[in-house]
This record gives structure tokens, C-alpha cells and sequence, in this order.
């Protein structure tokens, strides 16, 4: 993105021959990857728009039934019922993977013994497959024999049925997801952290500036293009949720792990109603957006108070 | 949108790796063979084990004739392979078909009817479990053969059940009286559970047991209903007087240290299909099958599930597709080697009164629930309708979170509005 900016400045005119020939080599360079991306992303967002205005069902009709799937939409109370799912797990999630990760990437940045040793062993949890670390994990959090309610029992502490109670499902799965998504955020953070200057941090130590100044006026402004990254990620993540939530608690209990994308599958490859499956996963793409948006100001307007 | 389906394929693909079973394409062959044969193409989502059981059954009709090549595929998600194969053609010849799919797909003109071969074949339709017949039937014509019939009975840990001094039950009340003497607490700990409550989707057994019915004739809702309201009563009293079973209890044990198997639960509903794995690790686990017990007036219910066998529409050789379809679940022999090798009960009832079934303790229990078991209404909102509505409100109530009116009233109204989104429209 950075890259994006200085090249815009240093274009050549496009009169000259040179700058014609340039022109010429670069759209060629990128014209495979815009194929790829107007056949694999530009027209099926066009068509499912457009099926979204239509009863398709795969095998045997594709009508035009005009706004009929929004309207049905909005009396849909188990769809709204599934952002405020995913909107109560995006609002712990997200604050929660920036801090953690940002935390652990600061503790192993430096270069101590066994670092690089630890740095693998946060990452792992990412390279587990969802559906074998869901499986180790509904161990951990079973009511009596898991090892989570094992520990709180030893502070006489009665652990709830994780999983299965309507109050604690959405908190094992952001356990679960935390667990498995610092490890790559941490790598993300490392990345922005070796990139700040050290003479930085050198002149505002000679300047008299503590440990904790350094953290808040150095190395969080310099990170910003970071967090941005990650918190943006990670929102989309979070609207997306879907295989944690379906291995770990299949929707349950009582709706409360069930997400728009499950949803999604389910009336459109369960139910066959395509048509009203790509109005639900349209609604879905303007969340998406919107928050992405929202997310974009947020990191913006704390550039200018800094 | 488009990465929310490929997180999709991406579980299903995880899903699939970890049943360990590598599938190759299996593009559907379109007819004729080497040496005049006709080749056909028969797609199932079995695999392991239960690959290795239809293999079997494929190579002994290979074996049999010499006119007809039959190849299993096996394909990870059957169902959504089927869809693009519905639409761009290449659709096999014979699908294994989980069967309460029929309402949804038979609607749409991608499968074929066979009320003509079994007319011309003369094959009786009384020799069929009438119910899943029922199941592959839309509009009076009939969609499929059925291939295994299933139904849950009642297990119970002989061992715990004689050393209290008391019988299997074979009523709502003696249910509940065994489950209370059998149900240790320690302090809040719960040790054994008497009964398992762990599948709120039993309600549709339990409304029958009370009189009910899920869907009235009409395909209306109808959990509303006194007979909801006696199951309700039921396990609210299991739940909060008796605690014979704690929320969760039995959630993510694995099948190793399943908790039947640990003596965790003493008596549970469950199917056929436990069966292997019971013998398989409860070398200590001594267990007695009942059929499932009667509600307060005496009526019995229980739910019928299984496969059967479905030519689809697309299919270049309906003839031949029809010849194993036949063969396989149409005769006394093979219908019954194919029950030994998968240990399934086969739909055709002429090999169920084979000694193999009639005189095994075993099966006794399930051949008797079986003559009244229902299969889920044919309704195609039907399962959405239980999963998205009933089951959510029940879990509600068993959590102690919402009474029983309401619950009862919730799941109609939700239920109801999810069966006329789902309905077929024409």
C-alpha cells in the first residue's frame, strides 16, 4: 500500500515513447492477475447480486422475483439473530487478538535465548486444523472430566458446560479462535516491530523517555499500518465466523454459536434456496464492508491526534 | 461472499482429510465398456469401513452377470457434487442416497421415478418397510429402493441395572424410576448419569410416545399440543426433580470414552450403529437393548431413518442402473449379505425374517420398534424447522431458561413460518 503511493508519484508522463512502452509492459504484467480476479471475483459478486433478485435453486429454477428475498430478510429473526452472534464475538475477538498478539510479538522481539523456539511454539496453534483443534478443545472444556473445569475445581470454583450452555458457547469458541489466530498475528506484529528504526528509540531514551513512552508514542504510532492490517482481518474474520462455530458447537446451544455464514450454507446448499442464500451472503458483504470502513476511521483519525 | 464459501469447501476439505479417506474424482463414466459392457457410475459418501462394505456388494454383482460394470465413487460431499453434476451433466448412475433428502430433491426433476420397473419386474411393494418407501416417495411416485432401515431403541448398562435389583423399563414411569436409582451425584459433581438427555432431537419420539405427532396430516406444526406439553412435563421433572442428567455431560467424550461405554450414562436411545463400537471398546461394558418404552397411555413411537438407492434423472443407462438397484436391494440373498457385511437392517423385510435378525437377542429390540417407527414428515423445511426452531427452544428449556408454554408456543410459530419458506414451491 505504502509501495502504491511512491510509484503513483514517480509515473512517468504517458506522452513520451518510453513512458507509452511502460505503460504497455505493466498492464501486460498485470493483466493475469486481473483475469484471475474479474473471473474468480468480479463476476460471481455480479452474479450472486443478481441471483439474489431471483428463486434460483441450482436444478431447477433461476425467475426474477424482484425484491421478494429482502423482504423476506427482514422478517428473518434467526438471520439478525446471527450478527448480533458474531457482533458480540467481533466486539471481545478483536480487542483481544490486537492485544494479545501486539503482546507476545514485544515479549519475543528481542533477541534472547530460545526465542525463535517460543515464536514456533505461538504460531503452531494456526498451522492445527480447525476441525482437530475443535476436537481438542471440546476435551479441554468438557463439564466434568475437561481439563479447564479441572483447574477452576481446585479453586472451588463449579465450571459451567462450556459448550453447552447458551452463556459460555460463544466464549469457548473466542478461546478456541483466540488460540488459534494471536500465533499469526504475533508474526504479523514481529514483522512491523523489526521495521522500526532503533535510532528512535535511541534519541527518546537520551530524551529521558521510560520503557512504557517508548511502547505508547513509538512503537504503537510506527505499528498503526500493522494494526490496521490486523484489526481489519480480523473483523472480517469475525463476521465470517463459520468452522469453529460448526464443529465446536453446531450452531448450539439455542442459536447462540449459530453465524450468518451458517446460515448461508445452510439454506443455499441444505435447502437449495440459492437465490435467498446470496441475498443473505449480500447483506452479509455490506456488513463486512461498512465495519471495514468504520475500522479505516478509526486508525485514521488517531493519526491526527498523534 | 466468495471467501465465505471457500472457508466452506475449506471445512469440508479439513472434514475430509480427517476421515482419513482420499477420494479420487471419479468423473461419471457415460456407458459403454470394454467388450460391450455397459459401465456404471454409483456415487456414495461412505467411506472406511463403509466403503470397503459397498465395495463388496459392487463386486459381487460385477461378479454375478456379465452385461452390467458397476464402479463405486466415493465422493466427500455427496450431495453438493451431485448439484453441479444435476446441472452440468456427468451425473452417475446410481446415487446412495440418504433418504429424507427425497422431499427436497424428487420436486425438482432430478431423479427418476421407478414405479414402472417395479411394475414390470413384479417386485411387491409389501416387502418393503412401507414407512421408508414412504420417505422416496413425492406426489405418489416413488423415487428410490430402500436399502437400510434404522431406528434408535434403549440401551442400558445390565450390569448397574442388576446390581440395583431392577428391571428394564417399559414406561415413561418406569423410565423415570430407573433413571432416578440409577443417577449418582457427588456433592455437584455428577458421577452416573441415569438417563440421557443429551439429544433434545428425541423430542420427535417422545411426542409420539405421548400421543402426538410432529407435523399434523396437513404438514402443519404441531408440537403445541397436550401431548408436547406431557413430554415437556417429562423431562423437565428428569431434569429439576429427579437430575438424572446434567447440560453438556456427554459432549466431546470421543468414541473411546464414550460415556455409555465408561458407565458414565446408564441407559441412553441410540441406534444400530453403536452397536461395533459398544463391543468394540466396552470389553468390561455389559448391555441389555429394549425397544423404546411406552408414554402414559401406552403409545409407542420411534423414529425411522436409513439409506436407499436413487437413479437420477441424468443417468444414460436407467435400464442397466436399475438392474443392480434390483439386485441389490430386491433379493432375499444379497440384501442379507449386505446386512452381515455392514451390519445394517435391510429394507427388504423378506431377508429381516431371516434367522440371522429374527433370532438375535440383538436385533430383537430394533426389528419390533421398526414396526411402528415413522420416518421425519416428507416435508421439505422439515429438518431446518428442527433444527433452527424446535431444538434451539428446547435447549432453552432444558437450560431452565423458558418454560414450557413457551417454549411449546415458540418452536409452532417459528417452526410453522420456517416450513412455509422451505415449502416446495411450484
Amino acid at each position: 500500500m505504502i509501495s502504491a503511493g511512491k510509484l503513483e508519484k514517480s509515473r512517468p508522463s504517458a506522452g513520451t515513447g518510453l513512458g507509452r512502452h511502460q505503460a504497455r509492459m505493466g498492464y501486460l504484467f498485470i493483466l493475469p492477475t486481473m483475469l484471475l480476479f474479474a473471473v474468480f471475483m468480479v463476476i460471481p459478486v455480479v452474479m450472486a447480486l443478481y441471483l439474489s433478485f431471483t428463486n434460483y435453486d441450482v436444478l431447477s429454477k433461476n425467475d426474477w422475483i424482484g425484491l421478494a428475498n429482502y423482504s423476506r430478510l427482514l422478517q428473518d429473526n434467526l438471520y439478525w439473530q446471527t450478527f448480533l452472534n458474531v457482533g458480540f464475538y467481533a466486539i471481545v475477538f478483536v480487542p483481544l487478538n490486537l492485544l494479545i498478539s501486539l503482546l507476545l510479538a514485544v515479549l519475543l522481539n528481542r533477541a534472547a535465548r530460545g526465542v525463535k523456539v517460543l515464536r514456533t511454539f505461538y504460531y503452531l496453534p494456526t498451522l492445527t486444523s480447525a476441525v482437530a483443534a475443535a476436537t481438542v478443545w471440546l476435551w479441554l472444556l468438557h463439564p466434568e472430566y475437561g481439563m479447564v473445569n479441572g483447574i477452576l475445581s481446585t479453586f472451588g470454583i463449579v465450571g459451567p458446560a462450556w459448550t453447552s450452555q447458551t452463556e459460555t458457547a460463544m466464549i469457548a469458541i473466542i478461546m478456541m479462535t483466540l488460540w488459534q489466530s494471536v500465533g499469526s498475528n504475533m508474526i504479523i506484529y514481529l514483522a512491523g516491530l523489526q521495521g522500526i528504526p532503533d535510532y528512535l528509540y535511541e534519541s527518546a531514551r537520551l530524551d529521558g523517555a521510560s520503557r512504557f513512552d517508548c511502547l505508547r508514542y513509538i512503537t504503537w504510532p510506527q505499528l498503526r499500518p500493522t494494526t490496521f492490517l490486523v484489526s481489519t482481518m480480523s473483523i472480517i474474520g469475525a463476521l465470517q465466523l463459520f468452522d469453529q462455530a460448526f464443529v465446536l458447537t453446531q450452531g448450539g446451544p439455542a442459536n447462540a454459536t449459530k453465524t450468518p455464514v451458517y446460515l448461508i450454507y445452510q439454506q443455499g446448499f441444505n435447502q437449495l434456496q440459492m437465490g435467498y442464500a446470496s441475498a443473505q451472503a449480500f447483506v452479509l458483504a455490506m456488513a463486512i464492508l461498512i465495519f471495514s470502513l468504520i475500522s479505516m476511521r478509526l486508525n485514521r483519525s488517531e493519526e491526527s491526534i498523534l | 461472499m466468495r471467501k465465505a464459501f471457500a472457508k466452506i469447501a475449506a471445512v469440508a476439505l479439513s472434514i475430509g482429510l480427517l476421515a482419513g479417506c482420499g477420494a479420487g474424482g471419479g468423473e461419471a463414466s457415460n456407458g459403454q465398456g470394454s467388450g460391450g459392457k455397459t459401465t456404471l457410475t454409483l456415487w456414495g459418501d461412505w467411506g472406511g469401513d463403509g466403503q470397503k462394505q459397498i465395495q463388496t456388494m459392487v463386486d459381487a454383482f460385477n461378479k454375478s452377470q456379465d452385461k452390467i460394470q458397476v464402479k463405486y465413487a466415493l465422493q466427500q460431499d455427496v450431495i453438493t457434487k451431485f448439484l453441479t453434476a444435476a446441472t452440468n451433466g456427468g451425473t452417475p448412475d446410481i446415487v446412495f442416497w440418504d433418504r429424507w433428502r427425497t422431499s427436497l430433491y424428487a420436486p425438482k426433476n432430478v431423479l427418476h421415478p421407478i414405479d414402472e420397473y417395479l411394475e414390470r419386474d413384479g417386485i411387491k411393494r409389501e416387502d418393503f418397510y412401507a414407512e421408508a418407501l414412504k420417505e422416496l416417495t413425492y406426489q405418489d411416485k416413488l423415487y428410490g429402493m430402500p436399502l437400510t432401515v434404522d431406528t434408535r431403541a434403549l440401551f442400558y448398562n445390565k450390569k448397574m441395572l442388576n446390581d440395583a435389583g431392577l428391571q428394564p423399563p417399559q414406561t415413561w414411569d418406569d423410565l423415570e424410576n430407573v433413571a432416578q436409582k440409577l443417577t449418582k451425584w457427588d456433592g455437584n459433581k455428577l458421577n452416573v448419569a441415569g438417563m440421557s438427555l443429551g439429544d433434545p432431537g428425541l423430542f420427535s419420539m417422545y411426542i409420539q410416545q405421548a400421543g402426538g405427532s410432529m407435523l399434523t396430516e396437513d404438514n402443519k406444526v404441531n408440537v403445541n399440543t397436550d401431548a408436547g406439553k406431557q413430554v415437556l412435563d417429562f423431562w423437565g421433572r428428569l431434569m429439576n426433580e429427579d437430575k438424572v442428567y446434567k447440560v453438556g455431560f456427554e459432549e466431546g467424550l470421543g468414541e473411546g470414552a464414550d460415556a455409555f461405554v465408561t458407565g458414565k450414562v446408564a441407559m441412553l436411545y441410540t441406534g444400530p450403529w453403536m452397536l461395533s463400537t459398544y463391543d468394540k471398546y466396552g470389553k468390561d461394558l455389559d448391555y441389555g437393548i429394549v425397544p423404546p418404552v411406552k408414554g402414559p397411555n401406552g403409545d409407542t413411537g420411534g423414529n425411522m431413518g436409513g439409506f436407499g438407492l436413487v437413479i437420477p434423472q441424468g443417468s444414460k443407462n436407467p435400464d442397466a442402473a436399475w438392474e443392480f438397484v434390483k439386485w441389490w436391494t430386491a433379493n432375499k440373498d444379497n440384501a442379507l449379505l449386505w446386512a452381515k457385511t455392514s451390519q445394517n437392517i435391510p429394507g427388504f423385510r423378506p431377508a429381516v425374517e431371516d434367522p440371522y435378525f429374527s433370532e438375535d437377542e440383538r436385533w430383537k429390540p430394533f426389528l419390533e420398534a421398526l414396526e411402528y417407527a415413522k420416518v421425519r414428515p416428507t416435508h421439505p423445511g422439515y429438518s431446518v424447522m428442527e433444527e433452527n426452531a424446535l431444538i434451539p427452544n428446547l435447549e432453552l428449556f432444558l437450560q431452565n431458561k423458558q418454560s414450557a408454554e413457551d417454549t411449546l408456543k415458540k418452536a409452532q410459530t417459528d417452526g410453522e413460518r420456517l416450513l412455509q419458506e422451505n415449502a416446495v414451491v411450484q
